[in-house]
């Protein structure tokens, strides 16, 4: 075990030098969340949110606000996972990675630490834009404030899952922008950041359950916005804790079918 | 100018056919996709196909889909052209045959002009398979104005290609790509009238949206597709986009003088 943290605090510090250096950092995981938050929002002036429509079951026409902000910030945590997955493609051409891979160390809390680094270095800004809009909005009070700290943890393991997952799949391959496409925008559309889920049709719902944050979105917003208790939202946190489950799977399962296959086909550098 | 516009098209042709950029094809394809997916998803589902009177007042039409749609494809083809041309010197830099185009006495303006035309061949693909998609998702071009929103089109090409110019020029300097290029594509996508009318916007932020040639190309090609309008009734908004054109023109060439002259008094050290 202690052995494990050295590996995850190293990667971690690792993290932090190579990337942190420049203020650079800010533009991504500060304003162009702000500035995509806003896109949003103005997206629904167009329509009538005066009448009723399937919308305002779920969420009323003042908390358009908040709940996009909540939205957002669980995506920008994502996101800046997103980001450290993209640094992997640099690591392989300069070579550390074969290094890293040639030691013993367990890849697993090589991946995680990498994760963790950019999770918590990167989005603590756009957490305080989040916690000023709220109160900006002003329409939220939360009923249970212990409610705060758990999603926010939940959102934290889901997030460094998802980042492994994403790192681990760019160990597979160099085009990796590819996977930026077919997976971040779906997870933009689909995960309830911008739509509520229950509005979306049966096989935008199937696609969002594939999504560890559409389960972390609707447990914070039921806490926050509604004042849900833990009993109510039990059952999605089950579901949330098996979805973290089957991507920690997923993740070595990859990482050992990558290894293998750099074996075969040459360097970590070459493919 | 011509025979350079002619051979760094054939240089660029060459290269695309010999890797075809299938990954940035398809990837176009998809971002127009979802964009329209989500305004369908938030008219017909989310709102019932309910729009509030004001973006009527604002547009003159009643058609979301078609303004949205029209505002993906605009708005990704703009995003294409910036790319192209104002990224063709940063690559350039980055394989080390810069130099080498700013030794020679070609025209400036002959290669970005080859660089934009050879790399409309791939965003043509793009700008119609994105509209074919809006097809289905129910856009309505039955009231279109053929000559009209051509001329405009061409119009709305050459402003990205002057506003490239400058990008192109700041990339150089600062010797980056990705924070340039994506706080200008996100802040255009804000405020530019994508997916919705810019006057829903605070004033600070609609008088920042007239310095994007976007904001004014949308409204008037808008105007002869849904509208049927003719040239003349959005002389307003063209007039302003050849203004736009003009000084993003100009500018972008001041400054690629600059950076072409810096560049060079680092070599020379």
């Amino acid at each position: 075990m202690k052995n494990l943290m050295t590996i995850f605090m190293a990667e971690f510090k690792k993290s932090h030098f190579l990337y942190f250096h420049t203020n650079m950092i800010y533009f991504s995981l500060l304003v162009w969340p702000i500035i995509l938050f806003f896109s949003a929002y103005y997206s629904f002036k167009p329509f009538d949110t005066k009448s009723e429509n399937v919308l305002s079951e779920y969420v009323s026409n003042q908390e358009i606000g908040s709940f996009l902000l909540i939205g957002y910030l669980g995506y920008i945590f994502y996101f800046s996972l997103m980001q450290s997955a993209f640094q992997m493609a640099p690591e392989r051409a300069r070579g550390t990675l074969e290094l890293i891979f040639l030691s013993p160390v367990s890849r697993l809390a090589v991946i995680y630490g990498r994760a963790m680094a950019n999770l918590l270095e990167g989005v603590w800004l756009f957490f305080v834009f989040t916690v000023l809009g709220l109160f900006f909005f002003g329409d939220i009070q939360p009923h249970n404030w212990w409610g705060i700290p758990l999603s926010l943890f939940l959102l934290i393991i889901s997030a460094v899952v998802w980042g492994g997952f994403l790192n681990a799949i760019f160990l597979f391959s160099r085009d990796a922008g590819f996977f930026f496409l077919i997976i971040q925008e779906p997870l933009l559309l689909f995960s309830g950041v911008r739509i509520p889920i229950p509005v979306l049709p049966i096989w935008g719902k199937f696609i969002s359950y594939l999504f560890p944050l559409s389960y972390v979105l609707l447990i914070y917003r039921e806490i926050v916005m509604r004042g849900a208790s833990l009993f109510e939202v039990s059952t999605m946190i089950y579901s949330l804790l098996v979805v973290i489950i089957v991507f920690i799977l997923l993740t070595s399962w990859i990482i050992r079918k990558a290894e293998k296959n750099s074996k075969i086909n040459g360097s970590m550098a070459l493919y | 100018m011509f025979l350079t516009i002619q051979a760094t098209f054939r240089r660029n042709y060459l290269v695309m056919r010999h890797s075809l950029p299938y990954t940035s094809i398809i990837g176009s394809l998809l971002s127009g996709f979802y964009m329209i997916l989500f305004s369908y998803l938030i008219y017909k589902i989310m709102f019932n196909g309910k729009l509030d009177d004001s973006f009527i007042k604002y547009t003159g039409s009643s058609d979301y889909i078609t303004f949205a749609v029209l505002g993906s494809t605009v708005y990704i083809l703009s995003i294409s052209v910036l790319l192209i041309v104002s990224r063709s010197l940063i690559s350039e830099l980055r394989q080390g045959t810069l130099e080498t185009i700013f030794l020679s006495p070609a025209s400036r303006q002959g290669y970005f002009l080859g660089c934009m035309l050879q790399g409309l061949m791939l965003v043509g693909i793009e700008f119609i398979g994105i509209l074919v998609m809006g097809f289905f998702f129910g856009l309505d071009i039955t009231n279109i104005n053929p000559i009209s929103a051509s001329i405009t089109l061409v119009l709305i090409i050459f402003s990205f290609y002057s506003q490239a110019l400058v990008l192109g020029a700041i990339m150089v300097w600062f010797r980056d790509t990705y924070i340039t290029q994506n706080t200008l594509i996100t802040l255009m996508g804000l405020i530019s009238g994508v997916s919705f009318p810019i006057e829903y916007l605070p004033d600070w932020l609609q008088y920042l949206s007239k310095i994007m040639p976007l904001t004014f190309g949308l409204v008037a090609f808008r105007e002869t597709i849904m509208l049927g309008g003719e040239l003349v009734s959005s002389f307003e908004s063209i007039s302003y986009l050849i203004m736009l054109t003009t000084c993003y023109f100009l500018i972008g060439k001041y400054l690629l003088i600059k950076v072409e002259k810096n560049i060079l008094e680092k070599i020379t050290e």
